[in-house]
């Protein structure tokens, strides 16, 4: 699989990525450089405080990285010359908390973005949405408000709303770290079948048995570094660096 | 008993009938009501731009000196007397021209308002989840479509009881228009007062209008906060 990866373009490139926060004494992000390929399924693991959801949001400037360049299909969007909301278009996010729009229904949830920055008409665009929940198995939530949800509903309509921006890359922050555990699974699923329409991946979590089946590549983060990055085979089966033997001894 | 009644008669017919004194509260209303629905959308519109400007500033350290107008402006007017703002507009800032004395009287409770209704509103959005923001943006929403299709629509609905307060507060501030000799309610009452010689009827009638108007008030922003609660389950 690497090898076929290998010759897909590269899709986001990042150069010796730093980011400190105010008042804090240590960089979260200490020089990390890596490459993302089209179809590619990268997962993002480490220690809590190893600058894993930094990183992720720093490949859309949800955070601003205090220095390094990110190259996006080409462009340096740490370049305050370029819009950064055009390229966030392209670049799909699905958060923690969710983080659906409480005062739409869920439909509306999904055109808005759709219809106000894409100019879909309101057809359009609730046709895609509507196919889409379908995929999804919530095609009759349709008219409900979020707080009329699940937890595992809400974070499958929020990858959703992503995918209605016709995304190329889908970033994703500990997506069922805040579900109860009955909820992971629906949602693994959505992720599990994005990953096999060959959607390109960069995944935060925590969920060590589904990295292992579903990344193409696994990036361990240790205090704000790369410090490991392997196919899930090599990288659980034969860990190099220390840092990475004993984390997984901890959590398997 | 009945000569209660007779005299309380006589003094309505005083008061309200005769001469058709009635015209002075009627009147008055209408002035007070023109005055708080037109400084109402000022103190509105003034009050969301000013807690916008405010709030993105908080958030990314621009707009420095756009924020700097805005607090000297929160500072004034919430740290002097209505009535003297009034009186200054009206004697100081328009003294020289012609102008109509409800456009002055709109714009002093207008901006009186705006500076209240800017900090309701930033609160307002203040307390909306920050991952709210970030979810907006992450679609590619500016920072101003975002604030207006995401976050102001929920700090609206979160703030309303406190701007209906406030609208209130408005209602019953301009009940001092007649120091710039307009006849609002209040005047009207107490233009009676000095024909009749009457306190307590002309006061304790426009009393009972704004009691009454303010109920009314109340009645409508309930409702409007029930029907945007329809999100809530």
């Amino acid at each position: 699989m690497t090898t076929n990866v290998a010759d897909e373009k590269v899709l986001i490139s990042v150069n010796g990525l730093k980011k400190k926060f105010d008042g804090m004494e240590n960089h979260a992000l200490n020089g990390v450089s890596t490459e993302i390929r089209q179809g590619e399924v990268v997962f993002v693991v480490g220690p809590s405080g190893s600058g894993k959801s930094t990183f992720l949001r720093c490949l859309n400037l949800l955070e601003e990285p205090t220095d390094g360049t990110i190259l996006f299909e080409g462009v340096d969007i740490t370049d305050k010359k370029n819009d950064i909301n055009l390229h966030r278009r392209k670049i799909g996010m699905v958060f923690q908390q969710f983080n659906l729009f409480p005062h739409m229904t869920v439909m509306r949830n999904l055109t808005i973005a759709p219809m106000k920055l894409l100019g879909l008409s309101k057809e359009e665009a609730e046709k895609n949405a509507s196919e889409l929940l379908e995929r999804v198995g919530l095609a009759n939530r349709a008219d409900a408000y979020p707080n009329q949800l699940s937890g595992g509903q809400k974070q499958r309509i929020a990858i959703v709303r992503a995918l209605c921006m016709k995304p190329d890359v889908m970033l994703f922050d500990e997506p069922t770290s805040a579900l109860d555990p009955e909820m992971v699974g629906e949602v693994l699923n959505v992720m599990r079948e994005l990953a096999e329409d060959n959607m390109t991946m960069v995944v935060v979590t925590h969920e060590m048995a589904f990295a292992k089946e579903v990344a193409t590549r696994i990036l361990f983060m240790a205090d704000g570094q790369i410090v490991e990055e392997n196919p899930p085979e090599e990288f659980f089966n034969n860990p190099k660096s220390d840092r990475l033997k004993s984390f997984l001894s901890k959590i398997i | 008993m009945s000569d209660w009644l007779k005299e309380f008669a006589n003094r309505f017919y005083l008061n309200f009938i005769k001469d058709e004194r009635w015209h002075y509260i009627t009147r008055g209303l209408r002035t007070t009501a023109l005055i708080t629905v037109f400084a109402l959308i000022l103190g509105v519109a003034l009050g969301f731009i000013v807690a916008i400007i405010r709030s993105a500033h908080d958030k990314t350290g621009k707009l420095k000196i756009a924020n700097f107008i805005c607090r000297v402006y929160l500072t004034v007017i919430r740290g002097t007397p209505v009535v003297v703002q009034l009186l200054i507009i009206y004697y100081g800032i328009f003294a020289s021209v012609a102008i109509e004395k409800m456009i002055v009287a709109v714009i002093a409770f207008g901006v009186n308002s705006g500076a209240y209704v800017a900090e309701i509103v930033r609160s307002g959005i203040m307390s909306i989840d920050k991952g709210q923001l970030e979810a907006g943006r992450s679609l590619g929403f500016s920072y101003a479509q975002t604030m207006i299709y995401i976050i102001i629509p929920q700090a609206f609905k979160n703030v309303l009881p406190a701007l209906g307060n406030e609208l209130i507060v408005l209602l019953k501030e301009t009940s001092v228009s007649g120091y710039i000799a307009m006849e609002d309610l209040t005047k009207g009452g107490d233009i009676i007062r000095s024909r009749t010689f009457d306190a307590m009827m002309p006061l304790l009638a426009v009393a009972a209008i704004y009691l009454t108007v303010v109920i009314l008030l109340e009645f409508l922003v309930g409702r409007l906060e029930r029907r945007l609660r329809n999100s809530d389950h």
